[in-house]
């Protein structure tokens, strides 16, 4: 897991932590406990939220770990501007990665799915011990903890591009073709504010 | 320029007083002036007389109407002049006049009288840049050395430095000129024309609360004004629009003519502020002055001033006496190039309605 | 496993957004008319964990944030920023799709007016070309995109250090132009200060020439505006380069053979926009 320390967001919002799990089994039953989350009542319901208060995402779509920190960053910057799109900070993630200003696709597209096997969980929060952030992660996620290094070999290029809607070879030397395509994305992320 | 060395002036002391008539009609100002230049080095303002002429409120001033004023006055203008100034035409050393660029009637009619002057009091003609006019007048005024110049009347909107002998245009309109879009959107709200259209805009605009969205269009160090001139109209149009005020108390999401008039001013003057300070920026000048009939404006005088203040400069202006069009500025203009030597041959005294100020030779400055 | 740092939140109250905070926290390198351009750390390094990336994350980026023009109506100073912050956004992004080298955006705030770009590891053309020296009066500002070095320190083997002659580096403005007049965007303000040779990340590698501040850009599709665009960097070569007509010539090669059949009635409306200077004619 990656734990960062932002000293300029506020501090409810400073630290970020994100994990890489792959061999995920139990996506469907995530996926479920999340719906009925949002809608349990009480105590218990209370709970279950806290639980679950992470941003679960479909790794294949991320291409890099500064990919995934300006999704954050977008989000902790509109959390602390007052102008959230979506209900919480970490669904806010998903609407900033997603290039399109449509909520549901952002959450269809980039949130988990009965299909996701890899994931990556983030919190973002005021500081704590990595540890304790972990151990909760792991406590709601079944699957193999990765370094985070793993991601280049998760990444599915082919949709990312679809997604982005990058069509043409950007570059004849593969290499620097995703690396250009990375750029786009990249960018289109941080400018999500801009409608394009 | 930081570390340069300011060159020696061109321009020697003059061994003997110099004394100069200036003519100016190149719009519906008639302005006669007399300056004389004495051998300490200072400049004196001997006279400086205009008449104005006024249309009623919807209309502007027609070229072949505006000419007919200026043939009817200009005799009773120069008298006033010569009186005022307590010389005779004997007295005086050349006679300018505005060469251009302006309206083509008005200007034809005053050269005429110059060269008719000329040809009687056998004085030599020169003849004078407009905007140049305007340039030398506001820095003999104000003292300013070397600033970078918004020149913005009802023809023009520049913004220019010196370079070289010449006074370079870094940023002008592209399409109308500031004054032309206030005066035309005056005659759209029936704005009186006295004492000029612009200033009753700027009395309107005070009254002005609400800050419409008008398009803001420069383009680097240019601006274009046509389409905010449209939108303005537009909003005359608005369903919205109480050219009289609310209708009743409750009746609170209006449009004023007086909103529109600050608004209007808001957004040009920003504009014009920007480009000005782009061209500074570009040179690295810290003055600025205004010159020209807008610039008698004083929330233009204002905000230019905030922008040079922010900048550890100063902003430079002349009031109306100086700003707007007049006999004295062409005066000045034209004895400083007839101390260099230049003279406008009476063949060559046509009038153009078409002269850069790139396209003259600003012989007496380093 | 490194503990978690606390203390440093509370002596940065004073700044009230994260932005103020991340802009109070960078250098200063340049300001502009407009603009003021820091360079700043945007994403620290990880407090714990291993290190990821490729090492992306370590770049720092360029800041530049329009500060607020006290002469204007506030309202209308608002929005002006934020549609200029989006605009410039917008044409970066414009230019990647169409393979175009500029830097890409990092982050970007409306309200506060600030656009944080790539970082990019290299020299302006204007100092690679040694066009340090000032003419008597063409002082120039240090550009809103602050990239700039000491200009007046000119250094001639700089190109060297690049592995990339003075023709080729031509060629490369040449061809980035054209890739991005194809795309329909306008530069605004095409000079040798606006155009970095970015550091080659081997020694055997061929330098990227990259296209910097889309401040004034704007999307025309018409011969005419690219033609301008053309004629403004010709100035600026011929002001700031003395005697560079033959590099410009060889710039303007490059961009025919990029541009394909359109070159035909771009280079026409270029000798006309020549011919007739930037400005109209005046009229009283």
């Amino acid at each position: 897991m990656q734990s960062y320390d932002y000293p300029h967001f506020p501090d409810y919002a400073s630290n970020f932590h994100f994990a890489l799990f792959t061999n995920v089994s139990n996506a469907a039953d995530l996926r479920n406990r999340l719906v009925q989350a949002s809608t349990m009542q009480g105590e218990e319901g209370e709970a279950e939220r806290q639980a679950v208060d992470f941003a679960f995402i479909e790794a294949t779509l991320i291409c890099s770990s500064l990919h995934l920190r300006s999704a954050i960053l977008n989000s902790v910057l509109s959390q602390s501007q007052g102008t959230l799109r979506t209900k919480t900070v970490h669904s806010e993630i998903l609407w900033n990665l997603n290039p399109t200003n449509n909520i549901s696709d952002a959450i269809r597209r980039y949130g988990v799915s009965p299909s996701t096997t890899s994931l990556i969980v983030v919190r973002i929060g005021p500081p704590s011990p990595p540890s304790t952030i972990q151990a909760q992660m792991q406590e709601v996620v079944s699957g193999t903890l990765s370094p985070i290094s793993e991601l280049k070999n998760i990444t599915d290029w082919a949709k990312v591009r679809k997604y982005h809607k990058i069509g043409q070879k950007m570059d004849k030397d593969p290499i620097k073709d995703t690396q250009k395509a990375h750029e786009i994305v990249l960018s289109t992320v941080a400018m999500k504010s801009v409608v394009v | 320029m930081p570390g340069k060395i300011r060159k020696r002036s061109p321009l020697k002391a003059p061994e003997r007083p110099y004394i100069a008539l200036g003519l100016e009609g190149s719009a519906n100002k008639l302005g006669a002036g007399i300056i004389k230049h004495s051998p300490d080095g200072s400049t004196e303002v001997l006279s400086n007389v205009r008449h104005t002429y006024i249309t009623p409120p919807g209309e502007g001033f027609l070229p072949r109407d505006t000419a007919q004023h200026h043939r009817a006055w200009a005799l009773t203008v120069i008298n006033d002049a010569l009186k005022t100034a307590e010389i005779s035409l004997h007295d005086i050393d050349c006679i300018c006049f505005t060469k251009g660029p302006g309206m083509g009637a008005p200007l034809t009619s005053v050269a005429l009288v110059a060269r008719t002057l000329s040809l009687l009091y056998n004085k030599p003609l020169v003849g004078v840049n407009h905007c140049v006019g305007h340039i030398e007048m506001g820095r003999q005024i104000t003292g300013a050395k070397n600033p970078v110049v918004l020149y913005v009347s009802g023809g023009n909107t520049q913004v220019i430095a010196y370079s070289q002998q010449c006074y370079r245009i870094f940023g002008e309109t592209l399409d109308i000129a500031v004054g032309n879009c206030l005066d035309r959107f005056a005659r759209v709200i029936n704005l009186s024309n006295d004492p000029s259209p612009g200033y009753n805009i700027e009395q309107e605009a005070k009254k002005g609360k609400r800050l419409l969205t008008l398009p803001y269009a420069t383009k680097g160090m240019d601006v274009s004004l046509s389409g905010i001139l449209t939108s303005v109209e537009a909003y005359t149009q608005d369903k919205r629009f109480r050219p009289d005020g609310p209708r009743n108390e409750a009746d609170t999401d209006i449009i004023t003519p007086q909103d529109l008039c600050f608004s209007l001013q808001e957004t040009v003057f920003a504009m014009l502020v920007e480009i000005t300070e782009r061209a500074m920026a570009h040179i690295g000048s810290k003055e600025v002055l205004i010159v020209g009939g807008v610039g008698c404006n004083e929330r233009l005088q204002e905000m230019m001033g905030v922008m040079a203040t922010e900048r550890g400069g100063q902003v430079f202006a002349t009031d109306e006496r100086f700003c707007i069009d007049n006999g004295i500025m062409i005066a000045q203009a034209g004895l400083l190039s007839y101390r260099m030597g230049f003279e406008t041959p009476l063949a060559k005294s046509q009038c153009t309605q078409r002269f850069r100020t790139d396209q003259v030779h600003v012989a007496w400055r380093a | 496993m490194t503990l978690y740092p606390v203390l440093y939140h509370s002596n940065m109250s004073e700044f009230n957004t994260p932005t103020q905070r991340i802009i109070a926290a960078a250098t200063l390198i340049s300001q502009g008319a407009e603009a003021k351009v820091y360079k700043a750390e945007l994403h620290p390094p990880a407090i714990s964990g291993s290190t990821s990336d490729e090492g992306y994350e370590s770049e720092p980026v360029l800041i530049k944030h329009r500060f607020n023009k006290q002469y204007r109506h506030p309202t209308l100073d608002a929005s002006l920023t934020k549609s200029r912050v989006a605009g410039e956004a917008r044409a970066i992004n414009k230019c990647l799709r169409a393979g175009v080298n500029v830097p890409g955006v990092r982050m970007v705030d409306l309200q506060e007016g600030v656009l944080g770009i790539q970082w990019i590891d290299g020299q302006s053309i204007r100092f690679l070309l040694g066009g340090g020296a000032e003419g008597e009066e063409e002082v120039e500002e240090v550009d809103d995109d602050g990239f700039e070095e000491d200009a007046t320190e000119s250094n001639e083997d700089s190109l060297k250090e690049y592995n990339i002659t003075q023709d080729d580096t031509m060629q490369l403005i040449g061809k980035e132009i054209a890739k991005m007049h194809k795309a329909d965007i306008i530069h605004g303000d095409l000079t040798t200060s606006n155009m970095m040779l970015r550091r080659p990340s081997a020694s055997d590698q061929v330098p990227e020439l990259v296209l910097i501040d889309f401040g004034l850009s704007y999307t025309s599709s018409l011969v005419e505006d690219k033609a301008v665009d053309l004629y403004v960097l010709e100035r600026a070569f011929a002001s700031t380069h003395p005697a560079s007509e033959s590099l410009f010539g060889t710039v303007m090669k490059a961009y025919e053979k990029e541009a394909g059949k359109e070159w035909k009635t771009i280079g026409r409306r270029l000798d006309d926009v020549r011919l007739r200077g930037r400005k109209r004619s005046m009229i009283g």
